[in-house]
This record gives structure tokens, C-alpha cells and sequence, in this order.
């Protein structure tokens, strides 16, 4: 309880919040602290309990341990008082589909008490907004999965909310429209001062968008902080190269130069400590040794650096071990130990793409 | 301090749940227009029973002078339980809606806004007390197209529209409730023959007089039998307030019972899961 307080300034404050399902924790103990106008990232790999989180917050799901109070009321006790100031979008866009946008639009207004006569005007305007005019009297069964998102993002504003919860807001979107709902949630941050805690997969959606973020991972939040500050806590650059002779002759010779680092599978890495000044180094050292270089490559750290350094996993590529998230986690320190036997990556020369739920947009 | 303007501010909230009651019920209609095919066995159904049962029955008028004294026709006979077999094959469609809502997630929309969750409710039974208003006259005009007379008049007719609605209420109460403590459509239609149960221990087919035995004693104590000889009396033998009230009541407490136990329902749902 004291906790609350201490939290002065936060919008969203959550203490040792714990969500069971039967024996499954799917939240762990989280404590989270988003202050008044700030974007905040909420990050994480399938299954992490990112959504079972964002549920408890907004009031659909009872926490089964700990407290949460947004908007300056507790999510259990004042419930009806939370909902009144926050506008959710659930993971999966929760849409009528004999329903059109318009209508949709009339029955959330109504749902929060906006009279006629100011929902009418505001909704007209908030279609306009998310570009859904011409399709507003349509079907929403007959919407692309990109316009029911922003269908849904324009629902979720109806009210005009102090805060907002975007529960993988992009998932699924095309590059274009994945930008467009950047733009939005950035327009909403800055001229509304809305706040946002919206959660994603993708470290370049929390790193374009969020001022501070929180990284989940089995139910428990691994790191928190501002983006840049996080990296630069990981500090030196990471080098990865591929090679076709023995890894392990490379890895000792690449030992020398830095500490190991996870990587995509296939691949050495190392945190390279001396920067990129060490590379011709690294390079006489290898060839010295007879090995031939395939593949090099020097990255700036990136948040998929701070997760592997909290987690041991690399969180792009999630997607792949999926069927991890059910059976029983592994335990932090045997990654570490023996991070090969995490991911099964992708290659490093693209940029890690995501696979899951790209529903082809359907044409208008 | 809450405490204090709990009342306050649920006093302010009843325009806006009668407001929000009448958005869903709107709603429920609408997406019941929006897929007629899902109503056509709710309206095909009861009239080829009811054709059935008249070509294989009709003579029963000659055999039965009892039965023949109070129905020129088996027609006249078949008009209420057509109905009402119609409004029963219709109620579950709410509660299908209901579990619907829960799976697609449009029931987690609904609850993370304010709504008054009594409307969520309200809003699925009204558009079902619609639906069983609209097939008592879909029915009856059919049914008199071809032969069936209602000897009661506009005042039976109107007796029918309103024990029609709030069957509707009553069975779909139990539909809904059926959706909101499984959240799956499949469970609330796999419970579809409980109402051909509720029919045929019925005296929608037969008349009771001719029944026996333990059947009779079922038919006796089904509600939906006392509903059906109030109307069949209104229907043939006249206009009788005390016909009417039994009926309207008896529709009306199973549709108290059922909201009752529906919100039931709905109130477990909401504390286990938020
Ligand atoms: N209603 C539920 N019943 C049982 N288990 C659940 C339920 N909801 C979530 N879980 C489990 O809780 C864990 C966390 O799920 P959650 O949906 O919060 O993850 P997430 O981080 O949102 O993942 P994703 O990125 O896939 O959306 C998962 O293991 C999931 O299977
Ligand atoms: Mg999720």
C-alpha cells in the first residue's frame, strides 16, 4: 500500500502483480511504474505475459496476487472508475464483423456515456484520422487486418482516454501501416499528451516509440529503462562471424578480444571490447590461425543485445521455439551457460523479420 | 469515500443503461437481420411439423367428438405449439450470440468500457423478445392464410405476441446463461434437443385428454403445456381473461427465473475472471 504512494507521479503503478492459471504463472511478480505522458514499451517474447499483464491492468482479468492502480484508482476495487479513463486494444482487434465502422463507433460512444450529440462529430473525425472514411459504413468482415486495427485503435479513443493500452498495436501490419500507427500513437503522445503502454515483439517498434521500457520474459520483468541507456549498459559492440573451419579453434582465438555473447546460431559472437578499432586484430589473429572468415559483422548494441544479455535468448526468432513457452521454463543461469542450445536463430545477414501472424491483408 | 458515491453515481448511470440497453438490443436485432439464414430453421421447422402433423392428424376432429367440440381442425389445434415451437427453436440463438461475443472477444470490448453490465444482458434478451413477437405473427398469418382461425380475436392475437416475447426471454435467459458459463457457441447448441424435450413432454402435439400415463403426468406439469392450453382456449373458444393470465403469467415468471439466473451467470463470470 505504501508502495502506492511512493509512486507519486505514476499513471500506471503496479506492485508485485502475480496472474495464475491453474498451475501455469503466467505473471510473476511484476512491478511496473509508467508515469503521466510517456510512451511506454512493453516488451517481450510470445508467452511471455505481456497480454495477461495488460488484462489485469485493465480490469478484464483479476490479478491473483499483488496491486495495480491506473489512472489513480486500484483495478480491482474501482474498476468502473479505471475503465472510465483508459482505452484498451486487445491483441486480437475483438471486432463484430456484421458491424460497421460506423456503427461500431455509435455503440462505443454510447457504451462510455458520450452524448449523441458529441460522438457524432467525434467519430466522423476519428475514422477520418485512422484513414477509414470511405470504408465506414462498410462491414467490418469485409476490413483488411490492418484497417480493423485501426478500426479498433479509433474505437479504443472514442473517449478520449488519459491512458491507453495498445496490446501488439502492429502485428501483422505491413511496413506502411505499421508507420502509420506509429505516427498515430506518436501524434496522440505529443498533442494529447496521452499515455501509452503498448506492447510488442518487435525491439524497433519499442525503440522507435517508447521512452522507457520494461522487458518481460517468462512472466518476469528481466531489464527496465530507457532504450539508449540499455545499451549502452551492454557497452561494447557485438561481433559476430561465421566461419568454415572448427568454431571452437575461433572461439578461443575470438575469447581473447571479448566476452561471448548470444548470437544467431551457426554464428560466433563476442561483445568486442576494444570496439571497432580492435577489428583489423581480430581479423590478423583469425587468419593467423588459419581460419577463413565467411561472414563478419560489427553491431552497435540493440535492445535484441539487452534481452540476450538479460534473458540468454535472442528475442527475435521466438517465434521458432513457440512451443518452449509451455514447457517448463529454463532456468537463467543454464542459458547462460549454454546459450547453443536456446535459439535456433536465423541467419544474421537479414534483418530478423517476424513470421508469425502475417495474415496477407485481404484487398479492400 | 468511495464508498459514498457508489449510489450516487449508479443514480446518475440509469439513463445511460437503459441508453447502452437499447444501443445492444439494436445491435442483437440487427445482426439477426444480418443473417437471416441463421433464423430459417426457427421459422421453416415449426411450419412442416405443423403440416406434418395436420395431413396425419386431420381425421382426428372426426374420430374425437370431445377433440372436434372445441377444434374445427387440427390446424386450429397446431396454431399456438407452432408458435411457440418457433419462438423456443429461436430463443437459442441469443444464448449462441452470447457465447459468440465471449469467443470472438467483442464480450472482453464490451467489459472493458463502463456499460452497465446488466445491459449486456438486457440488450441479448430484448433482441430475442423481438424476434419471438415477430415469428407469433410470421405464424399466425400463415397459418390463417391456410385454414386457422383465431377465435379469441386481436385480444388473442395479442396475448400470443406477448407470451411469445417473454418465452422467448425465458428459454433464451437459460440459452444465455448456458453461453456466458461455457463462452462456447458449439455448447450452447449441442443443448439444441433439450428443447425438442421441452416440446414433445408437452401438450404442443397432442392433446392432453388423449395422453396417458406418465406422459400425461409430464405434460401436466410442463410449463409450456399450461401456456399452450391458455392459448389454444383463447384461440378457439374466446376471448377469457383468466386465459390470458395464466398464460402472461406463466411466460412471465419463467422469464423472471431465467434473467435471474442469468445474471447469475454473468456475475460469476465477472468475479472469477476480473
Ligand atoms: N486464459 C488463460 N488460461 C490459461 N493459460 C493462459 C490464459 N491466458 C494466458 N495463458 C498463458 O499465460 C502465458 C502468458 O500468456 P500471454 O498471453 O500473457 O503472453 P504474451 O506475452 O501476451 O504472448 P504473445 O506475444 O503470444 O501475445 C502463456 O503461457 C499462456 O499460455
Ligand atoms: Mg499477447
Amino acid at each position: 500500500m505504501t508502495g502506492d504512494t511512493g509512486q507519486g507521479d505514476a499513471i500506471i503503478s503496479a506492485t508485485g502483480l502475480v496472474r495464475r492459471f491453474g498451475d501455469l504463472v503466467a505473471v510473476d511478480g511484476v512491478d511496473l511504474a509508467v508515469r503521466r505522458g510517456e510512451v511506454f514499451g512493453f516488451l517481450g517474447p510470445n508467452g511471455a505475459g505481456k497480454s495477461t499483464t495488460v488484462r489485469m491492468l485493465t480490469t478484464l482479468l483479476r490479478p491473483s496476487g499483488g496491486t495495480a492502480r491506473v489512472a489513480g484508482h486500484d483495478v480491482v476495487s474501482e474498476a468502473g472508475e479505471v475503465r472510465r479513463r483508459i482505452g484498451v486494444a486487445l491483441q486480437d482487434a475483438a471486432i463484430d464483423p456484421l458491424m460497421t465502422g460506423t456503427e461500431l463507433v455509435r455503440l462505443q460512444a454510447v457504451l462510455f456515456g458520450i452524448p449523441n450529440s458529441i460522438a457524432q462529430k467525434r467519430g466522423a473525425d476519428l475514422l477520418d484520422r485512422v484513414g477509414l472514411t470511405a470504408a465506414a459504413d462498410r462491414r467490418v468482415g469485409t476490413y483488411s487486418g490492418g484497417m480493423r486495427r485501426r478500426l479498433d485503435l479509433a474505437l479504443s479513443l472514442v473517449h478520449e482516454p488519459e491512458v491507453l493500452f495498445l496490446d501488439e498495436p502492429t502485428t501483422g501490419l505491413d511496413p506502411m501501416s505499421r508507420m502509420a500507427l506509429w505516427e498515430e500513437v506518436r501524434y496522440l503522445n505529443r498533442e494529447r499528451g496521452t499515455t501509452v503502454l503498448l506492447t510488442t515483439q518487435y525491439l524497433e517498434e519499442a525503440d522507435q516509440l517508447a521512452g522507457r521500457i520494461a522487458i518481460i520474459d517468462h512472466g518476469r520483468i528481466v531489464k527496465k529503462g530507457v532504450p539508449r541507456a540499455l545499451k549502452d549498459e551492454v557497452g561494447s559492440p557485438t561481433l559476430m562471424i561465421e566461419v568454415d573451419a572448427d568454431q571452437r579453434v575461433a572461439a578461443e582465438v575470438l575469447a581473447r578480444y571479448g566476452t561471448e555473447r548470444t548470437v544467431d546460431s551457426g554464428m560466433l559472437g563476442i561483445g568486442l571490447e576494444g570496439g571497432a578499432q580492435q577489428l583489423t586484430s581480430v581479423v590478423r589473429a583469425l587468419d593467423d590461425a588459419g581460419i577463413t572468415v565467411v561472414h563478419m559483422e560489427l553491431n552497435a548494441p540493440t535492445l535484441d543485445d539487452v534481452f540476450a544479455e538479460a534473458t540468454g535468448r535472442r528475442l527475435e526468432g521466438a517465434d521458432e521455439t513457440e512451443s518452449d513457452v509451455d514447457a517448463p521454463p529454463p532456468t537463467p543461469d543454464r542459458t547462460e551457460d549454454d546459450p547453443s542450445a536456446v535459439t535456433e536463430g536465423q541467419s544474421g545477414d537479414e534483418p530478423p523479420r517476424r513470421r508469425r501472424r502475417s495474415a496477407p491483408l485481404r484487398a479492400s | 469515500m468511495t464508498a459514498a458515491s457508489v449510489p450516487a453515481a449508479q443514480a446518475a448511470n440509469r439513463p445511460q443503461a437503459l441508453r447502452q440497453s437499447l444501443q445492444l438490443s439494436r445491435r442483437a436485432v440487427s445482426s439477426m437481420l444480418r443473417q437471416p439464414q441463421v433464423l430459417v430453421p426457427s421459422l421453416f421447422f415449426p411450419l412442416f411439423f405443423c403440416a406434418l402433423n395436420a395431413a396425419a392428424f386431420d381425421r382426428i376432429t372426426g374420430a374425437e367428438p370431445e377433440f372436434a367440440a372445441q377444434f374445427d381442425s387440427f390446424l386450429d389445434f397446431l396454431l399456438p405449439a407452432t408458435v411457440l415451437q418457433g419462438v423456443l427453436f429461436g430463443s437459442t440463438q441469443a444464448g449462441t450470440e452470447m457465447a459468440n461475443d465471449i469467443e470472438i472477444g467483442f464480450f472482453d470490448r464490451l467489459l472493458a468500457s463502463p456499460v452497465s453490465r446488466t445491459s449486456i444482458l438486457v440488450g441479448r434478451l430484448a433482441g430475442g423478445a423481438l424476434l419471438g413477437a415477430a415469428q407469433a405473427l410470421f405464424f399466425t398469418g400463415i397459418l390463417t392464410l391456410f385454414g386457422a382461425s383465431v377465435k379469441g380475436g386481436v385480444g388473442a392475437v395479442a396475448v400470443l405476441v406477448v407470451v411469445s416475447s417473454l418465452l422467448a426471454v425465458g428459454i433464451g435467459g437459460f440459452g444465455v446463461t448456458l453461453g456466458i458459463r461455457t463462452g462456447s457457441a458449439e455448447a450452447v447448441q449441442g443443448a439444441f434437443p433439450l428443447i425438442f424435450v421441452l416440446m414433445f413432454t408437452s401438450s404442443a402435439f397432442f392433446p392432453r385428454d388423449l395422453m396417458s400415463g406418465w406422459y400425461r403426468a409430464v405434460a401436466t406439469y410442463n410449463p409450456i403445456s399450461w401456456i399452450l392450453d391458455s392459448l389454444r382456449d383463447l384461440q378457439t373458444l374466446g376471448w377469457s381473461a383468466e386465459d390470458a393470465l395464466v398464460a402472461i403469467v406463466t411466460a412471465a415468471g419463467l422469464a423472471v427465473l431465467s434473467i435471474v439466473v442469468a445474471l447469475g451467470a454473468l456475475r460469476r463470470r465477472l468475479r472469477t475472471t476480473t
